[in-house]
């Protein structure tokens, strides 16, 4: 997709609203951004309905920055908090029903290779924790079985937040919540390996407490997905209105998390992916 | 009740923490002369920024 696209047409800038002429002028597009520039350039979401102090909010932000080709990205989302976002950020994206994301995203990505064989089309795949690891399990391992060209990127928050706080299977073992007030049973379930063993080029998990490390790890999805195989990115975005901390305490919680060793935070590279990266990055020098 | 952020420009120093921190789109700017400026209208007052700034520059009221 080309700038000119969505240029608006002349004689018609005094009706647009001011959010969007704003995006034309200092928009990321065809820029080359990335997450250390935020701040300098208006941002490809806008006022969401999300709560104060969300970091499910705060994560999207930071990967809507890192995208390495926004104009050639196209989005597929599902139902949970992140939905709710999806209505005020300014790229192609899709809601499809609960779980069912990679499964579009697979034959979306098909569909773009066939019609644009000689175009870079990025399919990124963000969804919550129910619809990647509960619901839509099924169509996320076999979209990686099939080694679909997809990036898939988990927004972790540990619930069902959107429907008064259930537990999902990512939350950690006793976790007691609004809807689930005996604890849960049972201990979160390991993705990242999951994802490793089912074939995926580059797997991570990062938090945006460390925002350079989640930019780095979103771009490095993209180029994999783009050239390898499947690729996989987890989140960590908790929750302060169903784990009931103060909207201000969202990255605090992150590092205790990280320094009580619940969360870790690592990288799987096949040696495939780590060629490919080190080829990259020196091209880049 | 609203709540909103005010930067104390004497104090910033420009580190952009606060902006990596704000979960809120175009609320936090980086401006010409390397400093930050907060746009009122569009904060909901949720804190990070200040939990974050090493300088205390930034107050929530």
């Amino acid at each position: 997709m080309k700038k000119d696209i969505f240029q608006i047409s002349p004689g018609f800038e005094d009706i647009m609203p001011a959010e969007y002429r704003d995006l034309i002028d200092n928009g990321p597009f065809e820029k080359n951004v990335g997450v250390s520039d935020l701040g300098s350039f208006k941002e490809l979401l806008e006022e969401h309905p999300l709560c104060a102090g969300c970091g499910l909010a705060l994560s999207l932000r930071l990967i809507l920055a890192s995208l390495p080709n926004p104009e050639d990205t196209i989005i597929v989302g599902s139902t949970g908090c992140s939905a709710l976002a999806f209505p005020q950020v300014a790229l192609h994206n899709i809601h499809s029903l609960f779980g069912n994301q990679n499964a579009v995203a697979s034959g979306l990505k098909r569909a773009l290779t066939l019609r644009f064989p000689d175009k870079v089309k990025d399919v990124v795949v963000i969804a919550g924790d129910g619809a990647t690891a509960d619901i839509g399990l099924d169509m996320v391992l076999q979209s990686w079985f099939r080694q679909e060209n997809i990036t898939t990127i988990m927004l972790d928050n540990e619930a069902y937040a959107n429907t008064g706080g259930q537990e999902s299977g990512m939350s950690p073992m006793g976790t007691v919540l609004n809807m689930a007030p005996k604890g849960k049973k049972f201990p979160k379930v390991s993705v990242p390996e999951l994802a490793r063993e089912s074939g995926c080029a580059y797997v991570a998990t990062v938090t945006p407490a460390q925002p350079k490390k989640l930019g780095k790890a979103v771009v490095r999805g993209i180029l994999a997905a783009r050239e390898l195989g499947p690729s996989y990115i987890q989140v960590f975005a908790p929750c302060p209105t169903n784990y009931k901390f103060k909207p201000n305490e969202t990255i605090s919680k992150i590092k205790l998390r990280e320094k009580e060793g619940t969360y870790e935070t690592k990288e799987y590279i096949t040696a495939e992916a780590q060629e490919l990266f080190a080829r990259l990055e020196e091209g880049k020098k | 009740m609203y709540v909103k952020v005010r930067v104390d420009e004497d104090k910033c120093i420009g580190c952009k923490l606060c902006i990596l921190a704000c979960p809120d789109p175009n609320v936090l700017t980086y401006t010409e002369n390397k400093k930050v400026s907060a746009d009122e209208n569009r904060c909901k007052g949720c804190g990070l920024c200040v939990a974050n700034c090493p300088k205390d520059a930034l107050v929530i009221s």
